[in-house]
């Protein structure tokens, strides 16, 4: 029976504003379960109001979106959407995020806290129309220098009702890396210019000490001002398209669709705890290899998931202490892997809000590699990180959901982080678009995982070849899916991506291999891991591709000539050898030094199988085998399929041997076995 | 190539902390009528991150369920050496 809706509203309406963080009750009452009078109560307006309000703040970060796509001026922005845009609520009501963009979930999950912890620490008495507030903090904020926080306060009738926000990348913030990607760094004052709460505008003016603390600790000022000039026009219009609504459907309808919004999330949440997850405790680990000082130590996630009724609780007790170097991340990067791995595995539907955490609690030993804590325990590759928690989670659960299992993706940026000089003096530097940024996704139920797209927690997009090739002086060579190397699977796992440049001047270059020791993109409801992922350097004296005016070969022998920079190798042939390999350490080098001529080649992980690979429809693995996804060999190794023809010369004509794979089939373990 | 053998950076473990029962009462519970069967033994004290923020939580451990749930530093075990700061 529903309650009265006198008692819905005591719920909300008992928190004093003073007391604007106390602990709210857990909801008893679904929104679908609320009589038309209890939702007015609530809410003070009526559903379609709440939901056109809704629907309406999804459109403005949307437009902020995209009007900053077409506005920046640094690749990182214009061409990779290194950024996101959301809408959180007043003071009074614990600042909920009611709404994200399309781009980044990670970004998006870090803000409540963010927008929270910002305004706090700079003080809500001190907010004035026409301010925008900046912050980078890691551990205010989350996420890693370069992203920074730009929060604009909206002022109705002379209080603060509303923030838009906008959490971007920006070229440089400093520090001993260019461009800063490196898990090098050694603490924090290596990472970049950490900005506490500051103001950036003030009255709708520009601060100019604020931007000359910026320009006078970051490189690449000319492009970092045209990109905050745009960031800025993005607040604004996020701002004009705010207070239309207000205009239009009033103040008490607004904080009604605002509390509406999470409200929305956290039912979807909630529900899909209690319903898909039994009761009970699930284990996993995962792990990162080393960090950048040596390779002695390896740093161990220990997750522990508990489940009860409409709760959850993760715990990382026993995960290891930070890492001496900039691999680590922290709590808000936790809380967001928590909450997308969760919104991953059992609820797909209801938009990211604040409210999705509202039946979570995350439970956190300070200074683990996962919640490392300054000045030394040094956050910059955080994704690297905390990607290690929804791998974790991925096999935690897997199990228990079966079916309804997902494949882990490539788990990694695997990325890459170069700057030189060209030969007409002009500095470049290129950040996240020629390593192994994009790759494989896991399989599910649905079907094969897709093997081109970043990884579960971000949602970027890939730059065009021309816009990387007339930034910097590279070729892009080669992008190129790697067969055998998806997880095999009923359905299965996206294929390795392999990226390949041709450097055209000499400079400095970082990759990040972090996840070579061990797969990321676990299989599930039966279905295998993908290949690990790998780097590998071409100096010109091992193989001249400008002067033999031939790319770099295909076959495997080329990389006995490589200078490996990370992977599970063999030490002879210097070929990807995930089971038998040896660690090549990914900073052995700190910077690798690659003249004009050089040729890399990253190669990311494969992603995870779904299902029993055995039961995969042959015709289906023929057809794997006609698009170089799986080889013959691996046909038969992995899937038990018998394909005879020939893939690359005649590939409509390949047969499946149906008695042939019969046999096999029959014969055949479980390839993980 | 690294030949040398890695080790495992070490593990650190959040504690939670015994409750009494003056805390239960504090917090309203009826152990007898709430939490039939349980003792105070059953209920533990630790900070986590949730959808507010950071809080120190006092749980039932087998049921998972929060009877103190209060507001703890914004930034949870990380404090500003400005706070320390006294302003006029």
């Amino acid at each position: 029976m529903n309650p009265p809706a006198a008692a819905v509203q005591k719920k909300t309406a008992s928190i004093p504003e003073d007391d604007f963080r106390a602990a709210r009750p857990l909801d008893t009452i679904f929104l679908r379960d609320m009589t038309d009078a209890q939702f007015r109560a609530r809410y003070n307006t009526d559903r379609f109001t709440a939901s056109v309000l809704a629907s309406r703040m999804r459109y403005i970060v949307k437009h902020m979106s995209t009007g900053l796509l077409t506005t920046a001026f640094s690749m990182i922005l214009r061409d990779w959407y290194d950024f996101a845009a959301t809408i959180s609520g007043p003071r009074h009501l614990n600042y909920p995020m009611c709404s994200g963009s399309d781009s980044l979930s990670i970004f998006m999950f870090t803000m409540p806290e963010g927008i929270r912890n910002t305004i706090e620490e700079f003080g809500a008495e001190n907010l004035r129309e026409g301010d925008v507030l900046i912050t980078n903090d890691p551990y205010r904020v989350g996420l890693h220098v370069n992203d920074v926080s730009f929060i604009r306060p909206i002022f109705y009738k002379g209080k603060v009702v509303s923030f838009v926000s906008m959490r971007a990348h920006q070229l440089d913030m400093g520090g001993v890396v260019a461009g800063g990607f490196s898990g090098t760094k050694r603490n924090v004052y290596e990472t970049g210019v950490v900005i506490s709460p500051t103001l950036l505008y003030r009255n709708n003016k520009p601060v100019a000490s604020t931007f000359n603390f910026i320009f006078d600790n970051a490189r690449f000022g000319a492009l970092l001002l045209p990109d905050i000039k745009s960031l800025y026009q993005s607040l604004l219009l996020g701002e004009r398209l705010l207070l239309e609504c207000l205009e239009k459907y009033g103040l008490d309808a607004y904080y009604g669709a605002v509390q509406y919004s999470a409200d929305v999330s956290a039912d979807a949440m909630r529900e899909a705890i209690r319903t898909k997850i039994p009761d009970g405790v699930y284990e996993a680990e995962d792990g990162v290899d080393a960090d950048g000082v040596d390779a002695s130590l390896e740093y161990k996630l220990k997750l522990k998931l508990t489940k009860y009724g409409d709760n959850v609780e993760v715990d990382l007790s026993g995960s290891s202490a930070q890492a001496r170097s900039s691999i680590n991340c922290g709590p808000l990067d936790v809380k967001g892997a928590v909450g997308i791995a969760l919104k991953m595995l059992i609820e797909q539907k209801a938009p990211l809000t604040s409210g999705c955490f509202r039946n979570i609690d995350i439970v956190m030993p300070p200074g683990t590699f996962c919640t490392a804590t300054p000045p030394n325990g040094t956050i910059f590759m955080y994704w690297e990180s905390s990607l290690t928690i929804m791998i974790a989670i991925y096999k935690a659960l897997s199990k228990v959901l079966g079916q309804e299992a997902i494949g882990g993706d490539f788990g990694s940026l695997l990325l890459h982080n170069a700057n030189g000089v060209t030969k007409d003096g002009a500095v470049w530097l290129t950040a996240a678009t020629c390593g192994g940024e994009h790759g494989p996704w896991g399989a599910t139920r649905s079907g094969d995982g897709d093997s081109y797209t970043v990884n579960h927690f971000n949602n970027n997009l890939d730059p065009a070849t021309e816009a990387i090739e007339a930034d910097v002086p590279v070729v892009m060579m080669r992008k190129d899916y790697i067969a055998d190397t998806g997880g095999p699977g009923a359905n299965r796992g996206g294929a390795a991506v392999c990226r390949e440049t041709l450097w055209l001047t000499d400079g400095d270059h970082l990759a990040s291999p972090f996840h070579a020791k061990k797969a990321s993109g676990v299989g599930a409801n039966g279905g295998c891991a993908g290949t690990t992922q790998a780097v590998w350097m071409f100096p010109p004296e091992a193989f001249d591709v400008i002067g033999k005016k031939q790319f770099l070969p295909r076959t495997q022998d080329i990389y006995a000539v490589s200078v490996p920079i990370g992977g599970m190798l063999d030490p002879k042939t210097k070929v990807l050898d995930p089971a038998n390999g040896e660690y090549y350490y990914w900073a052995q080098q700190e910077i690798w030094h690659a003249k004009a001529g050089t040729s890399l080649r990253f190669q990311t992980g494969g992603g995870g199988g779904w299902g029993d690979p055995r039961t995969r429809d042959p015709e289906r693995v023929k057809r794997d085998v006609r698009d170089e996804y799986v080889t013959i060999d691996g046909a038969y190794r992995d899937y038990g399929v018998v394909v005879t023809g020939d893939p690359v010369n005649d590939p409509e004509n390949l047969q499946v041997d149906m008695a042939a794979t019969a046999k096999r089939r029959a014969a055949m373990s479980h390839p993980s076995a | 190539m690294t030949k040398k053998t890695s080790v495992l950076a070490p593990g650190l473990v959040q504690e939670r902390s015994p409750v009494t029962e003056q805390q239960l009462i504090d917090a309203g519970v009826d152990l007898a009528k709430d939490f039939p069967g349980s003792s105070v033994d059953d209920f533990r004290q630790y900070p986590v991150l949730a959808e507010g923020g950071w809080y120190i939580v006092i749980k039932h451990q087998r049921t998972l369920q929060t009877v103190s749930r209060v507001p703890w530093r914004l930034l949870g075990p990380i404090s500003l050496l400005s706070e320390n700061l006294m302003l006029d």
